[in-house]
């Protein structure tokens, strides 16, 4: 199976052509998705006729970018006119915006394909990858597994090859926990990095749109595209988008890597630490210094995130608990009603008080290293009828201790990078991440490409045909 | 009912973090401050701006 890269390569040389790549995703899609569920709607026809316009191009001599013929696919609450974006919700056009979003217009303009728009958790709530109206996404590795959320089928659809590379968003983890589930790489950029003009909020003080493929060099390639300043979003950094893929062949050897001695490794599945220690000696062999670093309560960050992130999507979306409460599922229901019954006091303490953590973490842990490397998930993918037994409040402790690892670093807006790092006994993915300083995610990519070029955990395909 | 309580009790339990770390805040401390730490915290811009998208950019080997 290509990676993005290895594809965007191989359509340069003339040795696959866009509509051959663009067909055989699609022929995968109508093979393979009736069992996996990665998408909610296929674009099938658009897809062949834009992969003809980019074949047209290239015979022409015209070359958009460096995506040009590359098959993506998109989370579906990132708006493009004339597909709905029902954000896994009921409604089919839940959300609606001015123009597309500005991820995928970038992605287009450097020349990618749109496959079409993936399934998600509702309302992008949800740690496990199930949906109540559009179906669960299935784990591709063990079908009965949780695909990891809430960006499931961006999980799925990378990992299965239906596409050849996705956006996700992540709000408190659901880039990286559905690339952790389904072994892929998944990047969560700095706050500020990518705009998230066009794409649903759920939390603007803690969302972020970011790419999954197979590989940190994949993410690279995307996120060279996406990332940069939009008069459409506030938030989004007027830094300046570096390359990120020259500095991918730099040597990570003297590069200081902190690994957490509190929390991440506090009640970790046996075989998640075995592999995430490997991770850990591989880049150690590499040259780089790996030490222990103590950080600043983890918990806290993600209590003070949880606060603001209820609190923003019950102003956002706590319209449909009172206007259609029948047709919300009962987890996306309550988190809602919860957000009711923050005070604005305590959300803007919240606020202020993650102001004062980051500070804290970057004098305590910036000033020892250059990037922290931690488990993603606490065990690899449970079964999801196992994740969605019992009451409401059951799965939404369960849901709090799958994310427990991605949340802190939501709050504290840093790019963080999860890569396979293994398989358990039962075949399932292990997986670390790997967390820089804001705006470095060319340090990140560039240690997680390190990594990738002595292990082939990413090079595994799942077996589905 | 029963979810009702949870609720109260999760509520209760995130407010308590809030309340035991506010007393700690100063005054001069607002939300816009995270994102001069975030630009605080961040290294030195590199001279190496590429367009974003532009062609030429694809290189290593494939894998």
């Amino acid at each position: 199976m290509f990676t993005l890269a290895a594809l965007a390569r191989a359509i340069r040389a003339g040795k696959i052509s866009p509509v051959e790549a663009t067909r055989q995703c699609l022929d995968r899609i109508a093979r393979l998705d009736g069992r996996l569920r990665a998408f909610i709607t296929v674009d099938g026809d658009r897809a062949v006729a834009a992969a003809r316009e980019r074949e047209s191009e290239q015979n022409r001599g015209v070359w958009r970018g460096p995506l040009h013929g590359v098959p993506l696919a998109f989370k579906d609450l990132c708006f493009i006119r004339g597909l709905p974006t029902s954000c896994g919700t009921k409604i089919a056009d839940y959300f609606r915006a001015d123009q597309d979003c500005t991820a995928v217009t970038r992605l287009v303009d450097a020349g990618a394909v749109t496959l079409g728009k993936l399934n998600m958790t509702e309302l992008a709530m949800g740690a496990f990858g199930d949906n109540p109206h559009h179906g669960p996404a299935r784990n591709p590795w063990g079908l009965e597994r949780c695909p990891g959320g809430s960006s499931s089928g961006s999980g799925v659809a990378v990992a299965a090859g239906l596409a050849a590379g996705a956006l996700g968003t992540d709000t408190g983890g659901s880039i990286r926990l559905p690339s952790a589930a389904c072994g892929i790489t998944g990047l969560k950029p700095t706050y500020g990095r990518v705009s998230r003009a066009g794409a649903m909020a759920l939390s603007w003080s803690n969302d972020h749109i970011g790419p999954m493929a197979r590989t940190a060099e994949d993410c690279a390639l995307m996120l060279g595209a996406i990332a940069g300043p939009d008069p459409r979003d506030a938030t989004a950094s007027p830094r300046r988008v570096p390359d990120y893929l020259a500095p991918l062949a730099t040597p990570v050897s003297g590069l200081r890597i902190g690994v957490p001695e509190n929390y991440f490794f506090e009640n970790l599945d046996p075989e998640m630490e075995t592999g995430v220690r490997a991770a850990l000696d591989v880049l150690r062999s590499l040259g780089a210094r790996v030490e222990d670093v103590r950080f600043p309560d983890p918990q806290t960050m993600s209590d003070v995130t949880n606060i603001v992130s209820r609190s923003e999507a019950t102003a956002l979306h706590g319209h449909l608990v009172r206007e259609r409460p029948q047709d919300l599922g009962p987890f996306t229901r309550t988190r809602l009603e919860l957000g009711q019954r923050i005070p604005a006091h305590d959300y803007l303490q919240a606020l202020r008080l993650r102001a004062r953590l980051a500070r804290a973490f970057s004098e305590s842990v910036w000033s020892r290293v250059d990037l922290v490397a931690a488990p993603v998930i606490p065990e690899p993918a449970p079964p999801l009828e196992a994740a969605l037994d019992g009451s409401v409040e059951e799965i939404t402790v369960r849901q709090g201790r799958f994310s427990r690892f991605t949340r802190p670093f939501n709050g504290l807006g840093l790019p963080a990078l999860s890569l396979p790092c293994g398989f358990s006994r039962a075949g399932l993915p292990l997986a670390f991440q790997i967390v820089g300083r804001p705006f470095d995610e060319a340090t990140v990519l560039r240690a997680g490409h390190a990594y990738q070029t002595v292990t082939d955990w990413h090079t595994r395909s799942p077996r589905l045909d | 009912m029963a979810e009702d309580k949870f609720q109260q009790a999760e509520v209760a339990d995130l407010l308590g973090v809030i309340e035991r770390l506010a007393g700690e805040l100063s005054l001069s401390e607002e939300p816009a401050r995270f994102i001069a730490a975030l630009d605080d915290a961040a290294p030195a811009a590199h001279g190496t701006s590429a367009a974003r998208g532009s062609a030429g950019a694809i290189s290593g080997p494939p894998h």
